[in-house]
């Protein structure tokens, strides 16, 4: 679904951000991108939403090339991923609702479905009954969890979760993991980047980043196998 | 179906922004608003006057003067040279020859220069012929009274041609001015509200910047996120260019009651009318196209910017 081949970032002559990354992810893969700050995870992630172009290497993405991908085949690209950012970005202007139906109003759907289906997702995440307050009202997990309804709402294919634990307590940042989880219990590819190893137990494959390299990767199959060392 | 709702989306997201900040709007219709009612009043008073003096009663007058040396034969033959001149040029006229004897009668009767005149001893005007013309519509016509005239002037034993025309064509001449004047404002001003329509959508970009970059990270198109303000470009122009209609209809109420007056004085009911219902859909179109262009150049710009 996913395919890393080779992939190099390079933002100036000195400075990369990821060098030589290759990585498949199989469809309705669960995929934690560990490893500190600066690390490449972002850029990963940035690169899979096209929000950043390969300086080297090839990536495609449900069979799309992101080194070829023009400007105007990238919203349709977007259309079948969920996003959620380490600020969750939502629109402060707007109600919860209104934040969630967003990815349905621009692919064009009708208001009274966006509307259901915006409720629904607000239900997953156990916050419907905020749907009509604003953002600022609500708490950081909260906003979180929002964020994590509005990246579902159109049943993306993949959800790629930067740092959605930062600047969370434990509590919330344990709601907003299962809550991602449980999602990928229904067949949707995950990528999540953190930079906390704490909340890395359970997960399902693993890739730990040190300065835009892959320095380990961990794979909980039946034999628990260390897939490359670097 | 998809298409119109996107549309309908555009238009009420381009209403709930204008509605989030009214004041800033109004006061953006207000300055568009003054930079078209200028082009707009002097388009409603050309388009007043133009019928005026299109249909103004043209009946210029050319008066032929003969050379005193020619016989009163020689000056009845000219009769039908000047009957074949006008009939070469598709004009009409009523021809009336003056004998140089009753125009000299004329004079001593209506000037009550008689004692003045009878110290010169002998008659100093020549025999003459008069065209009263007619089949003129509209002072733009004047330029062929020249031409007559020329064919006129050529004939033998003619002294002098007069042509009692030149007023029409002075007003032929301003009103061409007056309408290049206008159409130079309206460019101006077109361009000025242009400027201020694009100023706009930059600033409304810039603020809902975070909103533009969150859309397009959901999946929004280059066509959903440029419409509403393409529609909040058209909606400032329409806006603006209504109340310019309003202010130049209000304007004519003090404006008529002048000019009544005056009219009176010529025996003319004469009064300027408030632009009718074609025009009016047509100066509101073209307030909304101006907004429209500056939004699109603005979005053009700064959009692309951002991408």
């Amino acid at each position: 679904m996913i395919e890393f081949a080779k992939v190099s970032k390079q933002y100036s002559r000195d400075v990369f951000a990821l060098r030589d990354i290759t990585l498949s992810i199989r469809k309705g893969e669960l995929l934690f991108l560990a490893g500190p700050s600066g690390a490449g995870k972002s850029t990963m992630l940035k690169m899979i939403a096209a929000m950043e172009r390969p300086s080297g290497g090839t990536l495609t993405v449900s069979g799309q090339s992101i080194n070829t991908i023009k400007p105007s085949g990238m919203p349709y690209l977007r259309r079948n991923l969920g996003l959620i950012f380490q600020q969750q970005r939502l629109l402060h202007d707007r109600t919860i609702l209104a934040n969630v139906m967003l990815p349905l109003v621009v692919t064009g759907a009708a208001r009274s479905d966006a509307e259901r289906r915006a409720r629904a997702a607000l239900d997953k995440v156990d916050l419907l009954d905020k749907a009509n307050a604003e953002p600022q009202e609500l708490s950081g997990g909260e906003q979180q969890r929002v964020a994590i309804a509005r990246a579902i709402v159109n049943r993306p294919q993949i959800i790629l979760a930067d740092e959605p634990t930062a600047n969370l307590d434990r509590d919330n940042a344990n709601k907003v993991l299962a809550a991602l989880k449980s999602f990928h219990g229904v067949g949707v590819t995950c990528l999540i980047s953190t930079h906390d190893d704490q909340y890395l137990s359970g997960a399902e494959r693993i890739v730990y980043l040190d300065r835009g390299r892959i320095v380990d990767s961990w794979h909980n199959s039946a034999n628990d196998t260390l897939e490359t060392a670097r | 179906m998809n298409w119109l709702r996107q549309h309908f989306f555009a238009l009420g997201d381009a209403f709930s922004h204008l509605l989030r900040s009214p004041g800033n709007f109004i006061l953006n219709v207000l300055v568009v608003c003054i930079a078209l009612a200028l082009p707009f009043a002097g388009l409603t008073v050309l388009q007043n006057v133009r019928p005026v003096s299109e249909q103004l009663s043209v009946q210029p007058e050319i008066s032929i003067f003969l050379k005193m040396n020619v016989s009163r034969d020689q000056a009845a033959a000219l009769d039908g040279a000047i009957r074949t001149i006008l009939k070469e040029s598709g004009s009409i006229a009523k021809i009336e020859f003056t004998p140089r004897e009753k125009a000299f009668a004329a004079l001593k009767n209506k000037t009550g220069l008689s004692d003045v005149l009878a110290t010169l001893g002998e008659n100093p005007l020549p025999d003459s012929y008069v065209l009263k013309m007619s089949g003129f519509e509209n002072a733009m016509d004047a330029d062929k009274i020249d031409d007559i005239a020329g064919k006129l002037t050529a004939m033998p034993g003619v002294d002098t041609v007069q042509i009692d025309s030149a007023w029409i064509k002075r007003l032929a001449a301003l009103l061409r001015v007056l309408r290049l004047v206008l159409i130079f404002l309206g460019i101006t001003l077109g361009a000025v509200v242009v400027a201020v329509v694009f100023n706009t959508i930059r600033l409304q970009v810039m603020t809902q910047y975070e909103e533009i970059e969150v859309s397009r990270l959901l999946g929004a198109t280059n066509a959903f996120i440029h419409r509403p303000f393409y529609y909040t470009g058209a909606l400032l122009g329409l806006c603006a260019g209504a109340l310019a209609l309003g202010l130049v209809v209000l304007a004519l109420q003090p404006l008529n009651l002048a000019i009544t007056e005056f009219a009176r004085l010529y025996a003319s009911e004469f009064r300027l009318m408030p632009p009718d219902l074609t025009a009016t859909i047509a100066l509101l179109g073209l307030s909304a196209l101006l907004g429209l262009i500056g939004a699109m150049l603005s979005v053009k710009r700064h959009l692309s910017r951002l991408t």
